[in-house]
């Protein structure tokens, strides 16, 4: 695999990008909610995807200015070193004929490199060691029918043919490039405008020899290359603005879906929260605001019959730490009381109408009593001078 | 010989390095493309590392005169101007190149008919009457920079 950086320094610049690329990510996933976080990351990588968009446009239409490069010579001074670049003109004799005169020059070294042309489609089914089988094929064949006595080494590449001849000048250094191709690409064949790629990013004589089946080697005049270059780079612009828009939707939709996700996600807790609380609301008993009640002398009465001193409501239900309050008309003479140590309450309730505070700070459920001698029997039985705080 | 005058310098802000070789390395800046290489040829096989840029002429802006700076020039090892001076984006990128990288030699194809901006322009360069050949151009770089055979470069 190729690595998409030329040096470490870019490598560390990269590194450092994306680090302040993703701060306004972290800060808005920490500081906002989930759904910002994403739309922000949206933001970033449209931000970024435009920028290298542009930088990529541009150099498509060869609006960059062209710096040519090379390696230094290897070798002796005599030596010469000649990249042939073939597809399917490798077999017209025209060429191989071209390749045995080269390789017939004393002190000349010729490597014939044969890019497989693999689409990415192929990468991705798996079709590339059939592309790379044919293209070996192709090579063997024509090298067989090379002149025995030259030497001429061949060579068969999976990259991109571009980048083919780039990994070919770190490893062959070549002196000259000559690529072949037809007038018009075909399949299987290296597309016409790569001579002048290839001019245009290395500094050594590049040749651009067409072969037509059984003709000789024709080479295209200045103005052809220039279409071929100009047509090239509108196609390749063309092509990847298409692949441009189509990641951009793809990342958008994706974004979308994961912003829809996260806020159905958001709107289901809320819901979920709301409909507990709603359903907790409905299951607690109800809680008056103002309970009145009486508290009557032989007034309700036993299983055996008599009637016995009692409060009309003996069952309190509250809310935790939410003061209730209590009328009470205590219609005896003396004084009766609400008193419940394990919930913390000494109401003393007091002859005559009255309005008192219930207090619970903890929830359960507390029994109270009345703690001043009254009806021995009614004050050991809730329901009469006992009964039951409930806190939730 | 080597020009150290100037003094003006700033920061520059650079796109990646684009060098893959670690031998000496030679910018050329010539706008004739078969010159060039010819130049590039020469210094090649004498052991450099070469590019070649065309300079202004023809293809808009440098970017060496812009913020983002020309990342050729920056890691070459020597310049080699050869862009003709009658035209003041030449003299601007020659300019630049003094300015940023007052450190990097810059061997300079000097017209004989020199008006004095340009004289001055060119005060502790090191020059070559143009037109001058690839031989002459070969060997004056090796006389700045040295013989790269004698330094056992590696590649990068």
């Amino acid at each position: 695999m190729r690595s998409p950086f030329q040096s470490e320094q870019e490598a560390f610049r990269f590194v450092l990008l994306v680090i302040v690329a993703l701060l306004p990510v972290v800060l808005a996933a920490v500081l906002g909610p989930a759904w910002l976080a994403l739309v922000v990351l949206a933001v970033v990588l449209l931000a970024g995807a435009a920028r290298v968009a542009q930088l990529r446009m541009r150099k498509l239409r060869g609006l960059e200015l062209p710096v040519k490069m090379a390696p230094p010579h290897v070798g002796s001074p005599e030596e010469r070193r000649v990249l042939v670049l073939a597809g399917d003109t490798l077999g017209e004799q025209a060429l191989l004929t071209e390749v045995e005169r080269l390789a017939r020059v004393p002190h000349t070294h010729v490597l014939v490199l044969v890019p497989a042309l693999i689409s990415p489609a192929a990468r991705l089914t798996g079709g590339v060691d059939g592309l790379l089988d044919q293209a070996r094929v192709r090579l063997k064949t024509a090298l067989d029918r090379v002149g025995h006595e030259l030497v001429v080494a061949g060579e068969v590449s999976d990259a991109d043919p571009l980048e083919a001849v780039e990994d070919a000048f770190a490893t062959f250094t070549p002196d000259e490039v000559i690529v072949s191709t037809r007038w018009e690409r075909g399949a299987g064949g290296l597309d016409p405008a790569l001579a002048g790629l290839v001019r245009e990013r290395f500094a050594v004589p590049v040749r651009h020899l067409v072969f037509e089946h059984g003709s000789g080697a024709q080479e295209p005049d200045a103005a052809t290359e220039a279409r071929y270059r100009h047509e090239s780079g509108d196609a390749a612009a063309r092509l990847f603005g298409l692949r441009t828009l189509a990641g951009a939707a793809v990342m958008a939709a994706l974004l979308i879906s994961l912003v829809a996700l996260v806020r159905s996600g958001e709107r289901n807790e809320a819901r979920t929260v709301s409909q507990a609380a709603a359903e907790q609301a409905a299951a607690a008993p109800h809680v008056a605001r103002l309970v009145v009640l009486k508290v009557i002398p032989e007034y309700k009465p036993g299983p055996e019959g008599e009637k016995h001193d009692a409060f009309t409501v003996t069952e309190f239900t509250v809310k935790v730490g939410q003061p209730q309050e209590l009328r009470i008309d205590n219609t005896d003479e003396v004084p009766h009381s609400i008193t419940s140590p394990g919930a913390g309450v000494n109401i003393v309730v007091m002859p005559g109408i009255h309005t008192y505070t219930l207090l619970v700070k903890h929830a359960g459920a507390f029994l109270w009593f009345c703690t001043f001698q009254c009806d021995e029997w009614a004050m050991q039985h809730p329901g009469y001078m006992s009964g039951y705080i409930t806190a939730t | 010989m080597l020009s150290s005058a100037s003094t003006d310098t700033h920061t520059v802000k650079l796109s990646p390095q684009p060098w893959r070789w670690s031998h000496p390395r030679v910018l050329v800046e010539h706008p004739d493309e078969a010159t060039g290489l010819a130049i590039a040829s020469g210094l090649r096989f004498a052991g450099y590392a070469v590019a070649i840029c065309p300079g202004p002429a023809g293809h808009g802006r440098c970017p060496l005169t812009g913020p983002a700076g020309c990342a050729p020039a920056h890691d070459a090892d020597l310049v080699v101007s050869s862009l003709g001076y009658e035209h003041e984006s030449a003299r601007e990128v020659l300019r630049e190149l003094r300015t940023r990288y007052p450190d990097t030699p810059l061997l300079v194809e000097a017209p004989s008919d020199m008006d004095a901006s340009l004289r001055e322009l060119l005060d502790g360069c090191h020059q070559l009457p143009a037109p001058a050949s690839t031989e002459q151009i070969v060997a004056a770089v090796q006389s700045i920079a040295g013989h790269p055979s004698d330094e056992g470069s590696t590649d990068a």
